[in-house]
């Protein structure tokens, strides 16, 4: 299956336009990311699951600081309603795009993971990433939200970040 | 005989040995009196000339490189797929097809004289502009009809009336006169109008002629849904088709649709009452030139793939229903091609396979006799370790980029009777910026205006619906129709 980077649904391999959104998945293909061999980070089981988690659509502002050790570079992004995680989004100023840290090689999917709003505050969702999204070293089974607080170790494959606000 | 050539005189094949020429020639010439000399008896000239010809091996090669030529030419298929080569994986994948049918070029067709029945709509809605455009469009089109065509004319409302039995049309004023008499009454049943067509035409014998019945319609009908596809379905197997448009927006589009789906016929919209008569041409002239008549593909696909949608792209747009064992593709009419767009699902596949798809395709020629032609393709595909990321073709590219749009309206429709309304409205939106991107600039504003009425009245207008569906629709075809 592949992920649309558009609107996240999921598609056959061989797709030629989502049929969520329509979006032209053929420009998409030949950035497939690879299944790692192996991970040198020890991972935990994942976290208890978050009971009366409910995503919030409302807009509140709020400024993220992502410091990524291993290239040395920080980027500050808005929470307004999500920050998309992953490789080569057309816009890079609401997205985290982690293409030039590394982000190919190290195992990041193209849409790898979202930050959104909700009733306990901000929380981390792994979209089906290839190669799985770690938080404080625990990996967290794909499509379901979990609370983050300022200063997590988030992992993206083998793409250690740092999250404050 | 057009198709005597000097072995069908000798009641040999093409591959006949000498000896079985020689054979063949004594027999049929035992069968003249013994005095038979070429003057006198003209079977028996030709009898010798086919011999002299074949017996002689330089003779013989000559004939048999002229008469390739002056075999009735066939239909041809191009099949072409969105990859040949596919990576071993533990889920399903799709893969795309197009299948384009092409008349042979250097032929002019006779023209198959038409037996055309139009069945009007004159429930009360139908009182007033729209009843008097149709009455014009119809005296319009009779003009348009060969001498040797044959017209019936029935109206329905909840009961059907003769307006014109099965007649040619020499006498043009007649005929309107009585179409001028129609009156608007009653509710719509277009049971009773597709039946009252079917049985006015029926008097005619079907086989001589290109059978059509024409519906004309601006309402929904009540209760007889299953008995009109039922009939639609009867009359294609007795070479009836059927083509159906829908005046207005209270009209029920998909039931349009069914009905048309058995004899590949078109279904459309129409808007503006003043285009029913560009509508009304357009069918006929397509009819005018058949080159080829009840295309059927066969669902002969591996069990390891699954048919997910069809699509008629060429010479309209229209849906092609997958739930036979063959899909009925309707005529190759008119000037271009008949094309076709199947996706299909390939289930997850662990080892290195190789894939059969074959393609077989039957049409009956209406210049040889209705000789039924069979086309046969086959496609081949590769499941392997590594497969290699190879761009489709742009033809599949294009037509799967404007067939999505359409199902893309399909599903915001879904959505919205399935009661999700916010999933409705975000398709919607999505569907107006690829429609942008498209460059169809109404369509896109007819989306976007369907967006808003959506998250304030939770609803689409009928109109903007059918505009959308229809419109989306026909962009389909043009796509491959600017390229020729």
């Amino acid at each position: 299956m592949i992920r649309c980077r558009d609107c996240g649904a999921s598609q056959y391999e061989g797709t030629l336009y989502c049929s969520e959104c329509g979006r032209n998945l053929l420009q998409d293909a030949k950035q497939a990311t690879d299944v790692l061999p192996f991970s040198e980070f020890a991972h935990k089981p994942p976290p208890p699951p978050v009971s009366e988690l409910e995503l919030d659509a409302e807009q509140k502002a709020k400024q993220l600081t992502f410091v990524i050790p291993n290239s040395r570079h920080r980027h500050t992004l808005t929470l307004n309603k999500q920050i998309q995680i992953g490789r080569a989004f057309d816009d890079t100023t609401t997205n985290l795009d982690l293409t030039d840290d590394n982000g190919m090689e190290l195992g990041v999917s193209r849409l790898h993971a979202i930050i959104q709003w909700s009733n306990k505050g901000i929380v981390i969702t792994d979209l089906g990433s290839t190669n799985g999204t770690f938080l404080n070293n625990h990996h967290l089974p794909a499509n379901k939200p979990y609370p983050i607080q300022s200063g997590d170790e988030l992992r993206f494959g083998e793409l250690l970040v740092h999250v404050f606000y | 005989m057009s198709g005597e050539t000097y072995y069908s005189i000798l009641g040999l094949s093409k591959t006949a040995s000498l000896d079985e020429i020689q054979d063949a020639f004594a027999v049929l010439a035992g069968r003249f009196p013994e005095n038979a000399s070429i003057d006198s008896n003209p079977e028996y000239g030709k009898l010798l000339q086919a011999y002299e010809v074949l017996s002689d091996k330089d003779r013989r090669a000559i004939y048999d490189s002229l008469l390739v030529e002056t075999t009735p030419p066939s239909l041809e298929a191009t099949v072409q797929i969105s990859r040949t080569k596919m990576a071993i994986s533990d889920s399903a994948q799709l893969f795309y097809l197009l299948i384009e049918i092409t008349p042979p070029t250097h032929v002019v067709r006779a023209r198959r004289p038409l037996n055309l029945c139009l069945a009007l709509d004159r429930s009360t809605s139908m009182q007033g502009t729209r009843l008097d455009y149709l009455k014009t469009a119809v005296s319009l089109i009779i003009d348009k009809l060969a001498p040797d065509d044959i017209i019936s004319i029935v109206s329905y409302s909840d009961r059907a009336e003769i307006v014109v039995e099965p007649t040619h049309i020499n006498n043009k004023n007649q005929i309107i006169a009585h179409v001028r008499n129609i009156q608007a009454s009653g509710g719509t049943e277009i049971y009773q109008g597709l039946y009252a067509g079917v049985t006015q035409m029926r008097q005619i014998s079907l086989d001589q002629y290109n059978n059509q019945l024409i519906l004309l319609t601006d309402g929904h009908t009540y209760g007889d849904t299953e008995q009109c596809i039922e009939l639609a379905q009867r009359a294609s197997e007795t070479k009836i088709g059927f083509s159906a448009f829908g005046i207005g927006a209270q009209w029920n589009d998909s039931f349009l649709d069914q009905l048309v789906a058995p004899s590949g016929g078109r279904s459309a919209y129409i808007e503006d009452p003043t285009q029913i008569v560009k509508y009304l041409e357009d069918r006929i002239q397509g009819l005018g030139t058949i080159h080829a008549r009840n295309l059927h593909l066969k669902k002969a696909f591996p069990g390891n793939t699954t048919p997910q949608y069809g699509f008629k792209l060429l010479p309209f747009s229209q849906p092609i229903d997958l739930s036979g064992s063959e899909l009925n593709l309707g005529n190759l009419e008119g000037k271009g091609s008949l094309a076709i767009l199947l996706e299909l699902l390939l289930q997850p596949q662990e080892h290195e396979t190789r894939i059969t798809i074959p393609i077989e395709i039957t049409a009956e020629i209406p210049e040889q006799n209705n000789h039924i032609q069979k086309i046969t393709k086959q496609i081949q595909i590769l499941v392997t370790a590594r497969a290699p990321e190879t761009a489709p073709p742009e033809d599949i590219v294009k037509a799967v980029r404007m067939l999505n749009m359409y199902r893309m309206n399909e599903k915001v429709w879904q959505d919205i009777e399935a009661g999700h309304i916010g999933v409705a409205a975000t398709r919607l939106r999505h569907l107006t910026t690829r429609l942008l991107e498209a460059g169809e600039i109404q369509l896109a504003q007819q989306a976007n205006a369907e967006t808003e009425r959506l998250n304030n009245a939770g609803e689409l207008s009928e109109e903007g619906r059918k505009r959308l569906k229809f419109g989306t629709r026909a962009m389909i075809g043009q796509t491959l129709k600017l390229e020729e």
